[in-house]
Formats: structure tokens, C-alpha cells, sequence
């Protein structure tokens, strides 16, 4: 893969590893390998606490009581929530990088040679998968997921979060297996980022039986991303055409171009 | 680069000196095997621009004694229409003549072949939108003011209705009584290629083709009229541009409940325009008329499926029902009548202003075609000229394609006829410059107003929807400016 191809998780890292691990900092690469896995994002004690603090999220939502109920559980006293200098913040950073790199090991599509003769499954479709899969890991905690947004939308937040929502955009396009490397790799990363977010907000709202006006409202957004495809694609072929026959029109009268 | 043999280029000057010329070549081409057989121009492609250009060749003084061959890969003969052919049926493909390219047949006596009886002028045209119903009419009374008084070269005729086959018999006929035409028919060709410098005959810049039936013809001047994949464009190397517009366009011949609103003298045309594309209505002679649908191509294998009385009733809905009934009626798989008759009963409809009902459908007139849009980048190349569906498609809403073609051939013959009078070489890009300084420009206008006219009407709701029925109406109430269109229309009368 192509530096360019993968959001370098350092970059926006530095926002978190800069509080309590720099010693991983040294350790990130500025590109995706296939080679080398990442290191852990989070620190053995930090991880602790936090993993044991998202259970309590359900019932006490994304507050401090949750955070020191997981530090004491991890077997810390509360004082320790410390660790954390953003607090409730980090937590809310814990559940959405842990759920963007549980992603490629909850949905797994089959290889070229595993589908045999089935129906080959498009980009577009492993994308609707995975963007799918991402929203339903709120499930759990979708009741308290408004403050997190609320949390999420403090100013000092604010760009930690969108580089979070920018590194899951890429994360699903990479796992989709999109390999382009001209101005849509910025433009689907773009589209795929609002849709997420849009979806995610009405997925707060939504009380249907197991989610299913989401995933409607998630198919139709992405329908009209490739209609403003389809016609961002026709007006580009119009354009080249008009462009085309405006100079034969003036060779055709004798002007030499 | 010039052939070492001045063969032609002196054509004019005098009879005798050009049968010297032809008779020197012959000499050569007779003198080895290998040579091929040397022709001023050989037109690729018997369609109605081909053949309207050599007809246009052979009936002009001045390029009646230019040496020409025809090459096309049908039979010729086999597709002409009987003399006695029955009025009951006709052929699904139908084109409009406009006056211009009647007045073309005309004065290349082709005209005078034709089989008047298949032949549907028609007076008056009615066009309307789908969505709003706005509405323009046409008819050359009506434009007239007190202060622009009808001219009495005036026609009254908007344009003919022909079939293809007789468009292209007619040209036939008129050929055969000229006569002169080497026409190589079924015979396809194989290959062209640019011929090699012998110490006798340089013709390195020469096309020459190979046909099926093993003869080799050198080409002075090679035309194209093979139609929109044409091989002589591809030799030629020029690039043809533009899209596809996703719709088919469904033809079929059928038969009406009656000659028309006007009757058998005053035959009107009807086109609505429907945001699946428009829907045409052409008269033929007696109680036929002739049916184009642009519409997309699920839904056009669908109406070919249906049952020609399902069918009939689709037409009918197409003129009188809204397009969100219509939208529903595509969605059924059988039992369109029914449910058209009912809808019928509670959609109020001005009888007078729409075509009258259709009974029935030829038996196996219904087809269809995908509707694009090419535009070479140029008509010319060296010793190349390209003429009707090979330099242009066009969208068929408009009618014009036949009769961009007619113009192509009158034009190119112009543009031959004072090459020979000038002593040029007939298939330099000098001399052929004039044909595509006068063809592009003009056939690139048509062809632009057609395609956004096509997107104008695709729009299905929206502020633009009451702007175009403003805009129709304005047109359609301003006799000059309706009048101007018209002319244009017509070809320029």
C-alpha cells in the first residue's frame, strides 16, 4: 500500500499519545505495513481501566462514576482515573478506536477463491457491510451514545474526534479493498465521514425493532451518493464533449488549434 | 502528396482528354495483378446518404465523368421495394423528409422515382409537455401575421413521412437510369489500407480496400457512409465523441381509428414529451402512422413483451395519461387495457389535440434501438470524407438524422463539383476543407439542440419545469420566432 493510502495514525496520535504514552510514539510508523502490526493504542494500565469502565457505560453513562467503577474493578483506586487527563473524553476515544480496529476482525469477507461461483460481492456493498457493522457495535451503549456526542463536541475535542471519524472513514474504504489512488480517494473519504456521522446521530433517535430504519436511512443516503456520482460523472462527460466540439467547430472553420 | 499520375486532375477541361486519362490507367491496372482498380470516388455504405451522394455525382454535368463504385454489404437489390408493394403495411423504419432534402431529390431527379403513394406529407405538428401540458403547435398558417404576410413560395408542408426502404429505392432507381456506378453489392469490405510506391503508380496516399470478393479498389477520394461504426472513420483514424443516453427508442407501425383530426389532406404529427424521453406519433398514409417511444431499456424489453392489444393501450396512455399513471402501468406485467380503459374514464383529455386512438400494431413492426450520440471530431481526412451516421448520430426526437445526411451528400457533392472545375485534386484536404467548413458547425448546432432539448425534458419536477412550459408558451404565442424555428426545422426554407 501507498503512503497516502492509509491515515497515519500518528499524525492525529499525537494528540493522545502526547498525555500518557510517549514511549509508543517512537514505535508508530508513518504508514500502514503489512509487515509490522501496530502497537497496542493505549498503555496495559490505561487499557484496564477503560476496558472495565465501557461496561459500566450502559448503566452510568459516559461519566466519571463509570471511569473510577472501572478503575476500582481493574483493582486501581479512583485516583488513578488520573491516568487520564481528558477523563470522560478518553473514554468516549477508547470505544471509538477500539470499535474502528475491532472492525476487521468482526466482518470478514471471503477471498476471490472462497466465493467460487458465487456473486462476487462489490466495493460498494463491503462498504454498506462494515459501515453497517461499526454502528451496530453502538448497539450496547446507543442509549447513552448523545453525550458521548455531547462530549465528542467540546471544542478542545473537536479535532481529536473528526481525525477519529476521518481514520474510520479510511479504515472501512481500506477493509472494503479500495485501492484508488487519484482525487475519489479524498472524495469518498469525505461522503463515507458525513454519511457515518449523519447515520449515527439518527441511529440515536431510531426505536425501530433491531435497528432496521437505520439501515434504511444509511442505504438511502449512500443511493444518493451514487446518484450525485452518476451526475458529477455526466457532467464530466458533457463538459468534455462541449469542450471537444467547441474546438472542431472552430478547426472545422479554418482557426488552427 | 500528390500521385504521379495526373489522372483526373484535368477532368474538366475537356471529354476527350479525360478518356485518354482513364484509358492510360486501365492500361496500367490491367498490366499486373497485384494493382488494384483505380476509382475516383467509392463510397462505402448504400444507405440514403451514399447513395444521395452518387446519385448527386452522376446527375451533375460537371462529375458525370468521374469514375465511381459503390461498396455495400447487404444485397441491394433484394431490399428494394416492390412496385406493388400493399398500402396496409409498412416498414417500422420511417424517417421525415424536410422540404430541404425533398428539394435535394428534386434536383438531382431522384424525387420523381419515388413511390408517391408511400409517401405522408403532413401539415401540422403538435408538441407538448408531459408534466405541465404546455403546448406548441406548428403549422405555416398559423405563424403568418398582418405584418408578415404569407409568401406565396410558402410551403405548407412541414415535411414527408418516408420509409427508409423507399428513400433509399427512389435512389436506386434514379442510379440505375444514370447508370455509370461500378456497385459492388452484397460485397463487404475487408480491409483498407493505404497503397505502396510502385515505379509506375505512386499511390501511398490512396485507401485501398480489399473487398470479400477478392477485388482491390484505389480510391481517390474514399467516402464514408457506413453508418455509426464505420470502418472507413477508423482507417481514417478520426475519433467520433459523445454518450450514450440510456434509452431505447421503440418503433412500430400502427394502425389508428381513423385517418386523423384533419383528415386525409390535413395530416397532423404529435410529440410529448415524457420525462422517460418523448413519445411520437408520425402519420403514414391512410389510417397508419408510425410510432417512436424514447424510453429506457428496461422499460422498453418490457412494452416489447407485451401483447399487441396490452400494447396499443400503452400508446394510448402515453398520449393521454399522466406520468405518474404511466409510471404505475410500466410497473404491470400483463392487462395494461383494463386498467388503461379505466384510467382513461377519469383523466379529461382535449380529444382534438391528441392523436387518435391506436387499434392495432403491424405484426412484427415492433423494435427498438439504443439512442446515442456520436460526433466526429472531423468529416475530413486525407482522400476520406465522411457522410450521414458516420460523421453524426443524433437523438431521433427532432427527426433530423436522415436529413443531416441529405445535407452531408448535397454539400460533398458541391464541394467535389468545384474541385473538378478548379482542376483539384478531388481528394485533397484542400479541396475538402469547404465540405466540413460547411457541414460541421451546422450539423454540431442540431445536434446540441437535440441533446439538451432531451436533458431539458428529463427533468420530471422542479422550477425547471415551469420555465420550459413558459418558454414553449412564449415561443408558441410569437408567429416570427415560431416561424424562424420552423424554417430551421425545414432545413433552412
Amino acid at each position: 500500500m501507498a503512503p497516502p493510502a492509509r491515515l497515519s495514525n500518528s499524525i492525529f496520535g499525537i494528540f493522545r499519545a502526547t498525555s500518557f504514552r510517549p514511549a509508543l510514539l517512537r514505535k508508530c510508523r508513518l504508514y500502514h505495513s503489512y509487515e509490522y502490526s501496530q502497537p497496542p493504542p493505549f498503555s496495559a494500565t490505561a487499557s484496564a481501566i477503560l476496558a472495565s469502565a465501557i461496561t459500566h457505560v450502559p448503566s452510568y453513562g459516559f461519566t466519571s462514576t463509570a471511569l473510577k467503577l472501572g478503575a476500582g474493578d481493574a483493582g486501581y483506586l479512583d485516583v488513578s482515573t488520573n491516568l487520564l487527563p481528558r477523563g470522560v473524553f478518553d473514554l468516549v476515544n477508547y470505544h471509538l478506536i477500539m470499535q474502528r480496529l475491532a472492525l476487521k476482525d468482526n466482518v470478514q469477507f471471503p477471498s476471490a477463491s472462497e466465493q467460487g461461483t458465487a456473486k462476487k460481492l462489490g466495493i460498494g456493498a463491503k462498504v454498506r457491510t462494515l459501515t453497517l457493522a461499526r454502528l451496530r457495535a453502538n448497539e450496547p451503549i446507543i442509549h447513552r451514545w448523545q453525550e458521548a456526542l455531547a462530549i465528542m463536541a467540546q471544542p478542545s475535542y473537536v479535532p481529536t474526534s473528526l481525525a477519529e471519524l476521518a481514520r474510520l472513514a479510511d479504515e472501512i474504504w481500506f477493509l472494503a479493498g479500495d485501492t484508488s489512488v487519484d482525487t475519489s480517494w479524498y472524495t469518498k473519504r469525505a461522503s463515507l465521514s458525513a454519511i457515518y456521522s449523519a447515520t449515527e446521530i439518527f441511529m440515536t433517535q431510531d426505536t425501530s425493532k433491531d435497528f432496521t430504519e437505520t439501515e434504511q436511512f444509511l442505504d438511502a443516503r449512500l443511493e444518493d451518493v451514487t446518484r450525485i456520482g452518476g451526475f458529477l460523472g455526466a457532467l464530466g462527460e458533457w463538459v468534455d464533449y462541449t469542450g471537444h466540439s467547441a474546438v472542431n467547430v472552430l478547426r472545422s472553420k479554418g482557426v488552427r488549434i | 502528396m500528390p500521385p504521379r499520375l495526373s489522372l483526373g486532375a484535368h477532368r474538366a477541361v475537356s471529354r476527350a482528354q479525360t478518356v485518354r486519362a482513364r484509358l492510360y490507367v486501365r492500361r496500367f491496372a490491367s498490366g499486373s495483378a497485384a494493382s488494384p482498380e483505380t476509382y475516383d470516388v467509392v463510397c462505402v455504405g448504400g444507405g440514403p446518404a451514399g447513395l444521395s451522394l452518387l446519385t448527386g455525382l452522376r446527375a451533375s454535368k460537371i462529375t458525370s465523368s468521374l469514375k465511381v463504385a459503390l461498396v455495400e454489404g447487404q444485397d441491394l437489390q433484394k431490399n428494394r421495394l416492390p412496385h406493388d408493394a400493399s398500402l396496409d403495411t409498412f416498414s417500422n423504419r420511417c424517417s421525415s423528409l424536410t422540404p430541404a432534402s425533398v428539394k435535394n431529390l428534386q434536383d438531382i431527379g431522384a424525387w420523381s422515382h419515388a413511390n408517391t403513394a408511400r409517401i405522408q406529407p403532413y401539415q401540422e405538428m403538435q408538441v407538448w409537455d408531459g408534466i405541465s401540458d404546455a403546448r406548441i403547435s406548428f403549422d405555416w398558417d398559423s405563424i403568418h401575421t398582418p405584418l408578415t404576410l404569407r409568401k406565396p413560395t410558402q410551403p405548407t408542408t412541414i415535411a414527408y413521412m418516408i420509409e427508409n426502404v423507399n428513400t433509399t429505392t427512389t435512389l436506386l432507381s434514379r442510379l440505375s437510369e444514370l447508370g455509370g456506378v461500378d456497385i459492388f453489392s452484397p460485397t463487404k469490405v475487408e480491409s483498407i489500407n493505404l497503397g505502396t510506391d510502385t515505379p509506375s503508380l505512386d499511390l501511398s496516399s490512396w485507401p485501398i480496400l480489399t473487398l470479400s470478393n477478392g477485388k482491390t479498389l484505389a480510391a481517390r477520394l474514399l467516402v464514408g457512409a457506413d453508418g455509426a461504426n464505420s470502418p472507413v472513420r477508423t482507417f481514417a483514424g478520426i475519433h467520433s465523441r459523445g454518450f450514450d443516453y440510456n434509452r431505447h427508442g421503440i418503433v412500430a407501425t400502427v394502425r389508428l381509428g381513423g385517418p386523423g383530426r384533419g383528415g386525409p389532406n390535413h395530416k397532423i404529427a404529435y410529440q410529448r414529451f415524457l420525462p422517460t424521453g418523448p413519445i411520437a406519433m408520425l402519420p403514414l398514409p391512410g389510417n397508419l402512422a408510425s410510432l417512436v417511444w424514447s424510453i429506457t431499456p428496461q422499460l422498453a424489453a418490457r412494452l416489447k413483451s407485451l401483447s399487441p392489444n396490452d400494447f396499443s393501450a400503452m400508446v394510448n396512455a402515453g398520449f393521454r395519461l399522466s406520468a405518474t399513471d404511466l409510471d404505475y402501468l410500466h410497473t404491470l406485467e400483463a392487462g395494461q387495457a383494463e386498467e388503461v380503459a379505466w384510467r382513461e374514464k377519469h383523466t379529461p383529455v382535449d380529444e382534438r389535440s391528441i392523436p387518435m386512438k391506436v387499434v392495432d400494431v403491424q405484426e412484427g413492426t415492433t423494435a427498438s434501438f439504443p439512442l446515442k450520440m456520436r460526433h466526429a471530431d472531423t468529416y475530413i481526412g486525407e482522400r476520406v470524407a465522411l457522410v450521414g451516421d458516420a460523421a453524426h448520430t443524433i437523438h431521433p426526437l427532432a427527426g433530423q438524422g436522415l436529413n443531416q445526411g441529405q445535407g452531408d451528400a448535397a454539400s460533398l457533392t458541391r464541394v467535389i463539383e468545384r474541385a473538378v472545375q478548379t482542376g483539384q485534386d478531388i481528394g485533397s484536404l484542400l479541396a475538402l476543407e469547404a465540405y466540413n467548413a460547411e457541414r460541421y458547425a451546422e450539423n454540431n448546432a442540431m445536434l446540441g439542440v437535440c441533446d439538451k432539448l432531451h436533458r431539458l425534458y428529463s427533468v420530471e419536477s422542479g422550477p425547471l419545469v415551469g420555465l420550459r412550459s413558459l418558454g414553449l408558451r412564449a415561443v408558441d404565442a410569437m408567429g416570427p420566432l415560431k416561424g424562424f424555428f420552423m424554417g430551421r426545422a425545414a432545413g433552412g426554407v
